[in-house]
């Protein structure tokens, strides 16, 4: 007897997008934390239990250190207005 | 007649898949991109399993500008892997920053020369309808690299 199940196929991704500004830390760490931790859905209940509230854990590390990354991104960039002579633009980072 | 787009695996990628004119190794496989299609009103095609090539998109892709650039964003290759007696493959989330347009649907596309050809279609994917963003970030995630999950997956 010859079985077959499956073939070669599709699975489902996510549209995200959003206007007039960019994606925030916490949006971010949500769509790392899917790529970091998937729990199936036929999983055994205690196991997807601890799954989750491991990707709470990481969640919370994520956002702390991406918030850490803004604001370093941003002390670059006010050294960058300065130089350029443009302190007046630091103010927009600080808003 | 409007755009028509539906998610499905070109038949002809799966002829490429067998005759190793895909290669997903991350660094030195092939390069794959992303297009993105215009808004459903704005075109006329019909994209699934029989579209070929990125040359089929011709001008139901996005127009260039308002930050997107014409062919599409670059993808990330995660060289394939198994899951189980799955074999699974992954691109990193790809985001078009600053961005305005509207779109329903995508492309994921081999730009490398493989077999004398470039823009060999490895994906189609449809957003389920219109999707538009004005100054802000457009991003396409893709699933975790599992058995029932991958974007594009053997079983």
């Amino acid at each position: 007897m010859i079985g077959s199940v499956g073939g070669a196929l599709i699975g489902e991704f996510k549209v995200s997008h959003v206007s007039g500004r960019g994606f925030s830390p916490e949006e971010i760490a949500e769509m790392a934390l899917e790529k970091i931790v998937y729990v199936g859905a036929n999983s055994h209940p205690a196991i997807r239990d601890q799954a989750e509230a491991f990707k709470g854990q990481i969640r919370e590390v994520l956002v702390r250190y991406m918030r850490q990354a803004v604001a370093s991104h941003n002390t670059t960039l006010m050294n960058r207005f300065r130089d350029a002579g443009h302190p007046e633009l630091i103010k927009l980072l600080e808003d | 007649m409007p755009i028509s787009v539906t998610t499905e695996m070109p038949t002809s990628f799966k002829v490429e898949i067998l005759r190793a004119l895909q290669d997903f190794t991350a660094s030195t496989g092939n390069t794959f991109k992303l297009a993105l299609l215009k808004a459903t009103a704005s075109g006329s095609g019909t994209f699934g399993a029989a579209t070929t090539n990125y040359s089929n998109l011709s001008t139901d892709e996005l127009a260039n500008g308002n930050g997107y650039s014409t062919g599409g964003n670059t993808l990330t290759s995660v060289t394939p892997t198994s899951d189980g007696t799955t074999a699974v493959c992954d691109f990193n989330n790809t985001t078009w920053s600053g961005a305005t347009f509207t779109t329903c649907g995508g492309l994921i596309y081999n730009s490398s020369t493989t077999g004398g050809t470039s823009g060999r279609a490895c994906a189609v994917l449809s957003f389920g309808g219109d999707q538009s963003v004005s100054s802000g970030d457009f991003q396409i995630q893709f699933p975790s690299p599992a058995a029932s999950t991958a974007i594009i997956r053997i079983a």
